[in-house]
């Protein structure tokens, strides 16, 4: 009696807890993960790195979502989605300029837990610039996924048929473009494109004509748009303009329209991102293979060169509900091994010194060498928890001096009048 | 009085009715949940400050702060007046458009699909759509716009990055996209008149544009009103077609009021300033419905 009750009671206990187990191994195979990343961060080469994750790991499956082709489009999407709290996302990939509001508004889990003690070990491997971006009041906000920063392209072919270096100083830019441009006779051919349209990039389009002139927007924490130096960057675009270098539609050229124009072959000098590189090189219909050359770019003095930091960071949504797996894959994302991968696949930029002279990757990318020292040297955006809005104040004053709606003065005038209020 | 009549109603009248409410509590309480509650929250807001980068400063309560703030705002007054500018192109010229679309559909035409199917269209894409489609019109390098102007030997216009040629290409997309709305409220009206009319103003000699200015238009003034009315709500609330074909670039030389409001609640976060703006925007809007619906009140009598 009593051994069949054992018995029985071993069968139901052995089924129970077989079915536990099944369950556990259920559920861990259940763990999903879901990032987000924005349209022109490579999402494709993304998945082909998650994939990889995934097959070390088979207990998670990760699903890339892909939203946003500029970064205050994503941001618009996040911030609907992170302001009701929604669980849906687990990791995100954010902007350079986002941790401190991400950090004010609480939105992305402080990694400090799951690095554990080996937190300060992490992140001394990466750039300065990075670690300072992604440390916010002494909490790791992000992980950085690749580096970024703002290079001079320049048609290698053309510069050379017409006996010229790639230029150091803007006034060589200048003579350089309308040499070629009244050489070629090519009505479709244009000297110079930055980003004009009201869109985040266009902030660097102040800023780095800014720093050239040896100033910055903030100075220990206040507004200091006062000196001459405020008024270099409107100066040098108008000259830009007025000698036809810069096409009369300047003001909705967007990031990426640059790098199409310049794969069409419509253009000599280009102001943009690391990732560029890689499409022209490989995408099927660039027209310009191997006619490309990437170098610093230009100063008002060829000792004084500028360019905005950017570069893409992996958050952990303070709402995900698998906050460990999700630190698990940012730890993974932010490695070596990765940003060797995203440095041969998509030309970015490793987040890593040491990347930068391995071998593949500079078969890849042989300007890589030439591009350390100016992730190094390169600045930063201001940083401040409304971030957005000054971003905003900056892209549309400077894109309405574009398009000539509004003079210098003005421009200038409203630009500091309403950071003003901001700043206090 | 209306103790009066609940004292008349039998016991059964008095289910019916107990059953009319329990029938229509349903249908209240998804308004309350998705209309009332959403508005009573904006309302609230709007007297308090609360924006979501700056979480440390807490939600405190402002009194009228945020209204005060909105009256001194250069860019308030702007959009403000971007919108006004659309509403008065944008309505009658969707009205005027929308008639003679009307008009010709309303033609006895023997196969009728093609004709009703090209006024459905524009009204079936969605706004931004419209948007994206017309920015490609007139974009600088590939639009069609400056394609034909470079076709005819002249030079190419910067229609979105100027102020006054993206105003004028968005009030044509927006005509376009809500002209066919029109047409189909109008084209209702019409086919209420009875042919009778027409055939005896033909009998006295009318001409066709008499007959038009003493049978059509008179005929069709409650549906002009209602489609003025329904153009007008949706003309305060301009976002799209903008949003997509400028972002109120070149500057915010074309931004309208719903565009700022987004600008400050969804990109800026400003919650508390955005609700103002939203309560003001919701105020004028409530007003010159009221003055359309006056007009019309003291109008069915006429005909």
């Amino acid at each position: 009696m009593t051994s069949r009750f054992t018995r029985r009671m071993a069968t139901r206990l052995g089924l129970a807890a077989g079915l536990a187990l099944a369950g556990a191994a259920y559920a861990q195979a259940q763990t999903t993960l879901r990032i987000f990343t924005g349209g022109q961060q490579r999402p494709d080469v993304m998945r082909q790195i998650v994939d990889g994750y995934m097959k070390a790991n088979p207990n998670v499956k990760v699903e890339v979502e892909v939203g946003g082709a500029t970064s205050e489009q994503q941001q618009q999407y996040l911030n609907t989605v992170l302001a009701s709290k929604d669980s849906a996302l687990d990791l995100i990939l954010i902007d350079v300029i986002r941790p401190a509001q991400w950090a004010a508004a609480q939105w992305a889990e402080p990694l400090d837990a799951y690095l554990g003690a080996e937190k300060d070990a992490i992140m001394a491997r990466y750039l300065p610039a990075y670690r300072a971006a992604n440390i916010v009041n002494g909490k790791v906000i992000a992980l950085p996924y690749f580096a970024d920063a703002q290079f001079l392209y320049y048609r290698k072919d053309l510069l050379e048929k017409h006996g010229l270096q790639p230029p150091k100083t803007w006034d060589e830019l200048k003579a350089a473009a309308q040499k070629v441009m009244a050489a070629e006779g090519n009505a479709n051919l244009r000297g110079f494109e930055t980003a004009g349209a009201p869109i985040e990039g266009t902030v660097c389009t102040y800023l780095v004509p800014l720093w050239g002139s040896g100033e910055d927007l903030l100075k220990e924490g206040k507004l200091n748009l006062a000196a001459a130096a405020a008024k270099k960057p409107f100066e040098l675009w108008a000259d830009l303009k007025a000698a036809n270098v810069t096409p009369p539609n300047l003001a909705e050229i967007p990031t990426d329209r640059i790098r199409q124009n310049m794969q069409a072959g419509n253009l000599i000098f280009g102001m943009t991102w690391g990732y560029v590189w890689n499409r022209l090189q490989n995408d099927a219909d660039s027209t310009v293979k191997g006619k490309i050359g990437v170098v610093p770019l230009p100063g008002f003095t060829a000792d004084k060169q500028a360019t905005c930091i950017g570069g893409w960071q992996v958050a952990v949504s303070a709402f995900s509900k698998n906050k460990a797996e999700a630190a698990k894959l940012a730890r993974y994302l932010s490695s070596p091994d990765v940003a060797k991968q995203q440095a041969i696949l998509a030309s970015h930029l490793p987040v890593f010194p040491g990347v930068y002279t391995d071998a593949e990757v500079l078969k890849a990318n042989p300007w890589f060498e030439q591009a350390l020292p100016v992730v190094q040297s390169a600045r930063s955006r201001p940083v401040t928890p409304r971030y957005t809005e000054v971003s905003e104040i900056m892209r549309t004053n400077m894109n309405a001096f574009l398009a000539g709606t509004k003079t210098a003065d003005q421009a200038l005038g409203d630009m500091t009048n309403r950071l003003g209020a901001i700043f206090r | 009085m209306s103790d009066a009549i609940r004292h008349r109603l039998t016991p059964l009248e008095r289910a019916e009715r107990r059953l009319g409410f329990a029938m229509l509590a349903p249908a209240f309480l998804l308004l309350a949940a998705v209309v009332l509650y959403p508005i009573a929250e904006l309302i609230r807001n709007s007297f308090h400050f609360n924006h979501l980068a700056q979480p440390w400063m807490g939600t405190p309560f402002v009194g009228f702060e945020n209204y005060v703030k909105a009256l001194g705002d250069d860019r308030f007054h702007e959009a403000v007046l971007h919108t006004v500018l659309y509403i008065l192109v944008t309505v009658p010229g969707a009205v005027v458009i929308g008639l003679g679309l009307a008009l010709l559909a309303n033609q006895p035409f023997r196969v009728k699909w093609p004709v009703r199917l090209g006024l459905l269209l524009p009204w079936a894409l969605p706004l931004v759509f419209a948007g994206l489609i017309f920015r490609w019109f007139f974009e600088y390098n590939q639009g069609i716009a400056n394609a034909m102007l470079r076709g005819l030997g002249l030079e190419p216009l910067n229609w979105l990055t100027s102020p006054g040629l993206a105003f004028f290409a968005i009030c044509l997309a927006i005509i376009w996209k809500s002209s066919s709305f029109v047409a189909l409220v109008l084209l209702a009206g019409l086919q209420t008149i009875p042919k009778s009319f027409y055939e005896a103003a033909e009998v006295d000699g009318a001409t066709k544009w008499q007959q038009f200015r003493e049978i059509t238009l008179p005929m069709l003034r409650p549906a002009i009103f209602v489609a003025l009315i329904f153009r007008t709500i949706t003309a305060i609330q301009t976002f799209d077609i903008p949003y997509a074909m400028t972002n109120g670039g070149p500057g915010n030389s074309t931004e309208t009021l719903a565009m700022y409001i987004h600008k400050t609640t969804v990109d800026f976060l400003d919650l508390g300033y955005g609700s103002a703006l939203a309560v003001l925007m919701f105020l004028v809007s409530a007003v010159i419905t009221s003055v359309y619906l006056r007009h019309t009140r003291r109008d069915p009598g006429r005909h």
